[in-house]
């Protein structure tokens, strides 16, 4: 009886434990098919909020990209208008300087000879140096360069561009060579060099030399400018040559509250001109050594001779006037009776004999020193004063 | 990049400008080199001068014959006479040339003397 009832105990536990394990895993199941949908539901968004970021994403780039363009076209309008406005200034400054420069030559041939020339001269240096930088401004700006008309020998570029740097005495040019460069050249490569030199003075010592040489390397006519500066590092060298080949050009924007455009100027002026700068060699001081490379198309092998590089009126009269007289070496006309040392108290016998005239210049020339001879003479000599006289007045 | 308003502008300034002639340096004091002063190059200066400039070099060749005024030397050269006197004190410095003063002048006797002396004269020869 007891056992029956265990028995029976134990069955209806052995049920209800089936029973109990049968609902759970009932539930189990339908609990783990709701978490699988729910999964897949959340998923679901999970997918769709990540395609809605991506879109999202995919549209702010597109605006970054608009804003990036709109800033960089904004960039070019203020640097093309920054450009136009500061290209008037610079053309308008370039051509008061020019116009100065030509006022100055004639005020110092007019006062040649007074104690005011030395202030002339340096006026002159000061209104050359303003010259170069609205040159420099300008061709930044993209304005044409001054030209020239004449060809000049190649030295007498260098030293206008000599003109132009404030040490200029530091700069000495080493030999005088034979080569012209042409007409056409002779601004652009003047300037250029210009600001090379500067550079080389403003990065070397108060005082060392600029030397300049020239060089005929096959085709190419070199100018070479060394100075004993302390040299460049790699890094600058890179800048310098990526500018000095014309291809990047700084905005002016970029040029900063001391703007150093000598390296864009040279650069843009060599491409324009189809001439070549490199500064990465080094000096025989150890500072930098600047090679300007003018292809054949620059230069010729004539020589320049000096008067035809002067330009100024009263010499083309003057050399008209005295076609006949003898000339020197140099075309210059030969006083006639030069050749003999004029003694400060003359012979009484060569007193009669007038000056050997072969012009009327020349005449003149010799008229006026035989007076002052006769002159002289009669203040020294009484015995011939009463012959010379009358001439003196 | 060229526009309308781009004329083109001509440099009429000499190339080489007069303080570079004279490389910066001063006016010698007034009483050397006056418009007279005779100027000569030394023997075989022409020679032995190697680094001048070619303005420098055209004075010494000019006075390279004989004594030659600076006032006649700045106008074989056509420069300026100042810049004559500058670059003849550079070489006279380089011991190129040599310069001798002026003669002075003679001085100018009183008219009114000679008158006397003249009207005495008559006066005792009865001319």
């Amino acid at each position: 009886m007891n056992q029956d009832a265990l028995v029976w105990c134990l069955a209806a536990a052995v049920v209800l434990a089936v029973a109990a394990a049968l609902v759970l895993n009932h539930r189990n199941r339908a609990i783990t098919a709701k978490k699988n949908r729910i999964e897949a539901e959340l998923t679901q968004k999970l997918g769709e909020a990540e395609g809605q970021l991506a879109n999202l994403r995919a549209e702010l780039q597109q605006h970054k990209a608009r804003q990036a363009e709109a800033i960089r076209e904004a960039e070019e309008a203020a640097e093309e208008s920054t450009k136009a406005v500061l290209k008037g200034s610079a053309r308008f400054l370039q051509s008061l300087a020019a116009e100065q420069l030509t006022l100055l030559e004639e005020i110092q041939r007019k006062y040649g000879g007074h104690a005011v020339l030395a202030d002339l001269l340096e006026v002159n240096h000061a209104n050359a140096q303003m010259a170069r930088k609205a040159q420099g401004i300008a061709v930044m700006c993209g304005a044409p360069l001054g030209r020239r008309t004449k060809a000049a020998s190649v030295y007498d570029v260098v030293r206008s561009a000599q003109s132009q740097i404030r040490n200029f005495r530091r700069v000495e040019i080493m030999q005088q060579t034979g080569f012209a460069l042409k007409a056409s050249a002779v601004s652009p490569v003047a300037l250029a060099v210009a600001e090379l030199l500067d550079n080389a003075a403003s990065f070397s010592q108060q005082g060392s030399p600029i030397e300049v040489t020239f060089q005929r390397v096959q085709n190419n006519l070199c100018i070479v400018i060394d100075d004993a500066g302390v040299g460049m590092s790699d890094e600058d060298r890179q800048k310098a040559t990526a500018l000095l080949s014309g291809e990047r050009l700084p905005r002016l924007s970029q040029l900063g509250t001391q703007p150093k455009f000598g390296f864009p100027v040279i650069g843009l002026l060599a491409r324009q001109y189809g001439f070549r700068v490199d500064v990465t060699g080094v000096s025989r001081y150890g500072g930098v050594r600047a090679v300007v490379l003018l292809p054949e198309e620059l230069w010729t092998e004539e020589e320049i001779t000096p008067s035809e590089t002067t330009p100024l009126g009263t010499v083309r009269s003057a050399s008209a006037r005295s076609e006949s007289v003898a000339r020197t070496a140099h075309g210059l006309p030969r006083r006639g009776a030069r050749q003999v040392p004029i003694a400060s108290v003359p012979d009484p016998e060569e007193t009669s004999e007038p000056p050997a005239t072969t012009s009327e210049e020349a005449g003149r020339a010799g008229r006026s020193l035989g007076a002052f001879r006769r002159g002289t003479l009669s203040g020294r000599n009484l015995a011939s004063a009463p012959f010379e006289g009358s001439d003196d007045s | 990049m060229k526009d309308e308003s781009d004329h083109d502008l001509e440099l009429t300034s000499p190339l080489v400008p007069l303080f570079v002639i004279t490389n910066g340096r001063s006016l010698p004091p007034d009483h050397a080199y006056e418009r007279t002063t005779l100027v000569s190059a030394h023997e075989g200066a022409s020679a032995r001068a190697r680094t001048l400039s070619p303005e420098a070099r055209q004075v010494l060749d000019l006075v390279s014959d004989g004594f030659l005024s600076v006032a006649e030397v700045a106008a074989h050269t056509h420069l300026p006479l100042g810049v004559v006197r500058i670059l003849l004190a550079e070489l006279e410095e380089n011991g190129l040339v040599l310069t001798r003063k002026p003669v002075p002048r003679a001085e100018r006797v009183d008219r009114e003397l000679l008158n006397a002396v003249l009207d005495g004269l008559k006066a005792r020869f009865g001319a």
